[in-house]
């Protein structure tokens, strides 16, 4: 690996970049093509090759759900993790990017859910998704909505709140050290964070509630109105 | 009848800007599994222009690597100050169990604990400063690699075999400002093509991919020698040059009245003098990650000149189409241009 090459670039591409382009249509191959060729090599390879494309955007995307630094890396390692440990790469249907996102949202949202309601559902197994990408249209507009309705709440409360709440959450910071820097009493802290977990529940028990009549009733909702 | 779900109304929606009846027009067209590929890249295309966070890949990688390989399970304890406390916390057992993954991690791992790797994706730029205080700005699709330990510092005496010294790896392009230290260390940056440039305190441009092998000099002096033919004397390069490294090994070297330009990427300015649609096709390519095919020759010869803004690869693409009045196509990350 002591090599200066960092981006290995496919030998034959140094040729194809000479001018006109036009002889060679396709001349960067495809970073899916890369790594499966990658995965042609070896696992280990392959892998490394998914880290790098996919590791930062896949973090921060969990993110979007959990808000917590460390649990979004958890959730992303976990998906790579288990990818590798089953072998779930060589049965890839579509893209590896589709799964890697797929298995990562259903996680992070299942984590999420799990949290703020206190309830532990069962997770499907991830090997029932290695073979079947697909989620439902629905299951992905929820996702979507999800992260979309949490960025709104935490936007929502009060200044001092939002700041006391991410600080807690995002920056992984104890309530006594976020009480002696904005110089608040611990008590208050402690309220503010409540405070903010229960909007945020709000957005689960609304998700629960109005998520299924909402997809379900879209249409007669819209003839109501027309 | 085609569809009118495309990236644009796709970003509207993930940054939560479409109306319920797009959504709905959404849902419907998520049906398809191609259309569900065809989402999640948009998605991964919309995420890494909307970051919100940077871990590194490498640890992650090497843990996840270890965590494979070991017996027990046994995962990499990190190097971050925030995850020591967890480390120390789990008593004896762990700390035994832990060096072990350590020994074993360090040796599989040498380079991932040794060096700091710093990578952009497609259409991102990124300033850093490494542990001497000299800046990089690094351009898309790039990576710099370095020392994480002794860069430029003198190490503790048991570490004396290991020479202080501050030398980058970069494949890609980078901007760099470096840092005159007290201790004279010489600044070097190597790229790909075996290309040495060596510093004393200057701000420079280096290009080091596939296609070119480029160095633009602002101020200061550097020294340019190929590790293939270290016998020959480097060459010295003053403000204002920039040199091409040729495909025979020769360097060319030519005066600019404004070296500036070979940076303007930093503010998402293009700067093109004679500048043909083939070389553009090949940037677009490097910096937005898009696969480009240009209907003829003839057309690829045509040259643009100028400095321009774009932010990103549609930028890019409707600016060409603008200055050549030309036509262009796109297909997620195909684009045809033609007459």
């Amino acid at each position: 690996m002591n090599k200066p090459e960092l981006y290995p670039i496919p030998k034959q591409d140094v040729d194809l970049y000479s001018i006109p382009r036009s002889d060679h249509p396709a001349l960067i191959v495809d970073n899916e093509q890369f790594v499966r060729a990658a995965f042609a090599e070896s696992a280990t390879q392959g892998f490394e090759g998914l880290f790098r494309l996919y590791y930062t955007p896949l973090c921060s995307h969990a993110l979007r759900f959990v808000y917590r630094q460390e649990v979004a890396e958890d959730i992303v390692s976990e998906v790579f993790y288990q990818f590798w440990k089953n072998e779930g790469y060589t049965s890839i249907q579509h893209t590896y990017r589709s799964y890697l996102y797929a298995a990562v949202r259903h996680r992070a949202y299942n984590y999420l859910r799990d949290e703020l309601t206190g309830s532990r559902v069962l997770l499907p197994l991830d090997a029932a998704m290695l073979t079947n990408a697909e989620e439902s249209p629905q299951t992905i507009i929820e996702y979507d909505e999800t992260v979309q309705r949490l960025e709104k709440v935490i936007h929502e409360l009060p200044t001092q709140c939002q700041r006391v709440f991410l600080m807690s959450r995002f920056e992984s910071r104890k309530n006594q050290e976020i009480a002696n820097e904005l110089n608040l009493s611990l008590k208050t802290v402690e309220a503010h964070i409540s405070r903010a977990l229960r909007q945020l529940r709000r957005v689960f028990f609304f998700n629960l509630l109005f998520g299924f009549i909402a997809t379900q009733g879209m249409q007669a909702g819209a003839c109501l109105f027309l | 009848m085609e569809t009118i779900i495309n990236k644009t109304v796709l970003y509207a929606y993930f940054s939560g800007t479409v109306t319920p009846v797009q959504k709905k027009m959404i849902e419907t067209w998520l049906a398809e599994a191609d259309n569900q590929a065809q989402y999640y890249q948009w998605l991964h295309e919309w995420e890494l222009t909307h970051l919100q966070t940077a871990p590194d890949w490498q640890p992650a990688f090497a843990r996840t690597a270890a965590r494979l390989n070991s017996p027990f399970g046994v995962i990499q304890p990190d190097e971050e100050p925030t995850r020591k406390n967890w480390f120390w916390r789990g008593g004896n057992a762990w700390l035994v169990a832990a060096s072990l993954a350590l020994l074993l991690g360090g040796w599989l791992f040498v380079d991932e604990i040794r060096y700091e790797n710093v990578q952009t994706g497609f259409g991102e730029t990124r300033a850093l400063t490494l542990p001497d205080g000299s800046t990089l700005t690094l351009n898309a699709n790039s990576s710099v690699r370095f020392d994480r330990f002794g860069f430029g510092t003198e190490l503790p005496d048991f570490l004396s075999a290991i020479q202080p010294s501050r030398r980058v790896y970069l494949t890609g392009e980078a901007d760099f400002r470096v840092r005159h230290l007290s201790n004279h260390l010489r600044f070097v940056v190597i790229t790909p093509k075996g290309l040495n440039i060596t510093v004393l305190g200057t701000e420079f441009t280096v290009l080091g991919r596939a296609r070119k092998t480029q160095v633009a000099l602002r101020s200061g002096k550097v020294e340019l020698t190929l590790a293939q033919k270290s016998e020959q004397p480097p060459l010295t390069m003053q403000p204002g040059d920039v040199v091409i490294l040729e495909p025979t090994g020769q360097f060319a070297r030519r005066r600019i009245s404004n070296p500036e330009a070979a940076t303007a990427w930093k503010n998402h300015r293009f700067t093109f003098e004679k500048t043909s649609l083939g070389e553009i096709a090949a940037l677009i390519e490097e910096n937005y990650g898009l696969r480009v095919t240009i209907a003829s020759p003839e057309l690829a010869a045509r040259t643009v000149s100028g400095s321009f803004p774009a932010y990103n690869a549609d930028d890019m693409l409707k600016l060409m189409a603008d200055l050549l009045q030309i036509n262009y196509t796109r297909d997620s990350d195909r684009v045809l241009f033609t007459d």
